[in-house]
């Protein structure tokens, strides 16, 4: 029993090192290192998965014949903990992370052809269509209808927290297409062009003021039936399938980790309440330390379900308590920077930030003034934004219900 | 031991709530915040002709009611309820009682002007390098024949933008001082980097050049502003503990309410026990925050020590539970709770900012933990 990387994954830790010094400009860097959410700005978000794609890196996780890398799961690992150190932006999960592996196991040899290497270059963009305004944690209560018409399906209703639809030009979706029955039953997976007539995007303002999440309404959209994957009324195992890659597997604790950093740093910077460095602050240091001590071992934690995968066994219930562990690590850690960031981080100041979507009802200072650090107009955004970690992919509450079953027995 | 509030105190609750929930819309006060002037000026009018709560709590020589803690006590609660930004706790409690306590022609005029809704005033106090500690002064007075020049930089002032009028912490041989500057009469000298806050307030970034100000800007005692800055801080801070048990009333109200009306699996999601327990520990923070409200508020007249140990514990708790309530008001709303579509993301907003005004909650229980030290 070790903690020790192997010399082969130690050697591909530094291919990788490599790579990213050579290709990961100081500009995408910036954009990395300036996010104000788990979301990259668009541009260089497609502008590093379009690098990333010509060294056939874009999709590693893909079966090798559509473009993915026969790696291990600790050279997985390895790859996404070296991206997030080197401070890469992060790339959209919906396409490459989410739907394409619905495609895969589910899809038709037509749909496999058509979209996978299209979500490699990102000339298809996919946003996620589940949630509905009475469908949230309850997901499988989700109305939008879908109606039988010929070759088509005929859809009518409306999907929220739609994150990027306005930039997407495909969504995939649950529809409704039959009642009667349990919830679950009666659930199509669509393929679902943005362009097509009756789809109309409403953007939702967030308290960062970004305007990334929507609400999408949808009039007698027509569906070709050639864009359902799996079988018409099954698609709530296409759904579940793909909820697992949503929740479990992830690699957390190096974004927390880069995060932790950033605070010290910070708190080195700036003056504490007696005038000395905030960093050497009691009070603020044993916070700082036990966030720090959690984000240690949760990447032991992550190791171990990672052994566990590697052994071709399930992670089961653990992926919920990762979920749970690392978004309120993740709160907590929004939260320091903004005690770090001291009286600045009262100030609203977007435009010395990189947002994952455009900021409503915002005029920047026509000379361009920020006062202070960058870091210090990110803090208080990131803290706004986090504070949906603990709601999104199944709120904490879900999985603790989760957890309370599973692992449990209660 | 009564708390009960007077009839006059009554009064002005019911009025200044009752104008609020008739005309302080809060889709027009974001408005302006964001897109328009940063605050409604007719509103401003409207509190000190129609209302009178810019003097409530001021002295009648100077045109108040003469009234005193528990009127601004009143007035920032049902502020804070309505989720207002206009800069009342800054202006007539803060600004108004350093330059009550200065006294002096200058002074006096402009808090009169106060009084009657024609002057706003800043306290231009934290540094770069001080962060919130408004004792470390780097920004320098120094005498230019009967004239005073000040140089440095101040930031996060808020209500800048919009001021008539600044009050300034400045150093000289002696000590730190406060100055007052007219913003309308000052020709050169100072730099202004306007921004909005995350709670949609005004604030600003000064640089002050070589500002000059005439003899009389010099606020009481040269090197003598601590004791009174100290206590404006005080004040500051009870205010705005008011203030955020206003909001927090809303937010708890609100919060229970949409568990009620908010279904999944086929009930109330305010039926599900978890959530039942988190509302009520929600609950409990606000009542002990409205008690704490009262500790500092009936002993903000009392000896310096005492004033601090009620204001540190005051604030220290409603720092506890402005977070708390906050973060769990967003998480019950769900999705709903992280936009600007609801009222609630925008008091949450305001309670985030509440922990760090006046001190933050390190501060106060680090304060009163020097306080009761033996």
């Amino acid at each position: 029993m070790d903690l020790l990387w192997s010399p082969t994954d130690i050697a591909f830790r530094d291919e990788v090192r490599n790579f990213l010094d050579e290709k990961l400009t100081a500009e995408l860097r910036q954009s990395g290192r300036l996010m104000t959410s788990v979301y990259s700005d668009h541009e260089a978000s497609l502008t590093w998965q379009r690098i990333l794609h010509d060294r056939g890196w874009a999709a590693p996780a893909w079966p090798v014949e559509y473009g993915g890398c026969d790696w291990s799961l600790t050279q997985h690992y390895v790859f996404s903990r070296e991206s997030t150190l080197a401070g890469a932006p992060s790339l959209s999960p919906m396409g490459i992370r989410m739907v394409a592996h619905a495609i895969v196991r589910f899809g038709t040899k037509a749909q496999k052809d058509y979209f996978l290497p299209r979500i490699l270059t990102g000339e298809v963009f996919f946003c996620q269509g589940y949630s509905e305004p009475e469908a949230g944690s309850d997901l499988a209560a989700l109305s939008m209808t879908a109606v039988d018409d010929g070759d088509d399906l005929v859809c009518t209703g409306s999907k929220i927290w739609t994150t990027h639809a306005r930039e997407a030009n495909w969504m995939f979706a649950l529809v409704r297409t039959s009642r009667g029955g349990k919830k679950q039953q009666g659930i199509t997976f669509v393929l679902l062009e943005m362009t097509s007539p009756g789809v109309d995007v409403r953007p939702l303002v967030m308290t960062s003021g970004e305007e990334i999440q929507n609400q999408v309404f949808f009039d007698e959209v027509r569906v070709p039936k050639s864009n359902v994957v799996g079988e018409i009324d099954d698609g709530w195992t296409v759904a579940k399938y793909l909820l697992e890659f949503e929740r479990g597997g992830g690699a957390s604790a190096p974004a927390l980790q880069v995060m932790a950093e950033e605070v010290t740093a910070a708190a080195t910077a700036q003056p504490g309440p007696d005038g000395d460095r905030l960093v050497d602050d009691p009070a603020f240091s044993r916070k700082l330390a036990e966030a720090r001590i959690r984000t240690d071992v949760l990447e032991v934690l992550e190791y171990r379900v990672l052994a566990t995968l590697a052994d071709g066994g399930h992670p089961g219930s653990a992926s919920s308590m990762l979920k749970i562990l690392s978004t309120e690590l993740s709160q907590t850690l929004t939260e320091l920077a903004m005690e770090a960031a001291g009286p600045r981080g009262r100030a609203y100041q977007p435009h010395a930030t990189r947002p994952g979507g455009p900021i409503a009802q915002y005029e920047p200072p026509p000379d361009g003034y920020v006062g202070g650090e960058p870091w210090q107009a990110v803090a208080p955004l990131r803290y706004l934004n986090d504070r949906a970690g603990s709601i999104y992919a199944g709120s904490n509450e879900i999985q603790r219900n989760i957890l309370a079953k599973a692992a449990l027995g209660l | 031991m009564d708390f009960r509030l007077s009839d006059e105190q009554e009064m002005l609750r019911n009025g200044l709530d009752k104008f609020l929930a008739t005309r302080y819309g809060l889709d027009r006060s974001r408005a302006a915040a964001k897109t328009g002037a940063g605050w409604q000026p007719d509103m401003w009018r409207a509190f000190a002709d129609d209302l009178g709560i810019l003097g409530a709590a001021l002295p009648e020589r100077v045109g108040g009611s003469g009234g005193g803690p528990v009127e601004v006590m009143v007035i920032a609660e049902s502020l804070g309820h309505a989720l207002v930004v206009e800069p009342y706790v800054d202006t007539a409690v803060v600004a108004a009682g350093l330059l009550l306590r200065a006294g002096g022609q200058a002074a006096t005029q402009v808090v009169e002007r106060i009084v009657d809704g024609q002057a706003v005033v800043s306290l231009a106090a934290a540094e770069e390098q001080s962060g919130d500690r408004w004792l470390d002064v780097a920004t320098t007075a120094r005498r230019d024949g009967t004239d005073w020049v000040l140089s440095g930089a101040k930031m996060m002032v808020l209500g800048a933008p919009i001021a008539t009028h600044l009050v300034i912490t400045a150093r000289t041989d002696s000590g730190v001082s406060l100055f007052l500057a007219d913003v309308t009469a000052v020709e050169r000298g100072l730099e202004m980097h306007a921004f909005r806050t995350v709670d949609d307030r005004r604030a600003a970034d000064l640089v002050l050049d070589d500002l000059r100000l005439s003899d009389d800007a010099l606020l009481g005692q040269e090197g003598q502003a601590w004791p009174s800055l100290a206590q404006a801080r005080d004040e500051g801070a009870a205010a705005v503990c008011a203030e955020a048990v206003g909001a927090m009333r809303r937010v708890v109200a609100d919060t229970v309410e949409y568990a009620k009306q908010r279904h999944q699996f086929g009930q109330p999601i305010g039926s599900f026990q978890a959530l039942q327990h988190r509302m009520v520990d929600m609950h409990m923070e606000l009542e002990q925050s409205a008690a704490a409200v009262f500790l500092a508020t009936l002993n903000l007249g009392a000896d310096p020590a005492t004033r601090a140990r009620a204001v540190s514990a005051a604030k220290a708790t409603i720092g506890r539970a402005a977070r708390f309530v906050g973060q769990n008001a967003v998480q019950l709303h769900g999705g709903m709770g992280m936009t600007e579509e609801l009222a609630i993301g925008h008091y949450f907003k305001r309670l985030t900012a509440v922990q760090y005004e006046y001190g933050t909650t390190d501060h106060h229980v680090t304060r009163y933990a020097q306080l009761t030290r033996r």
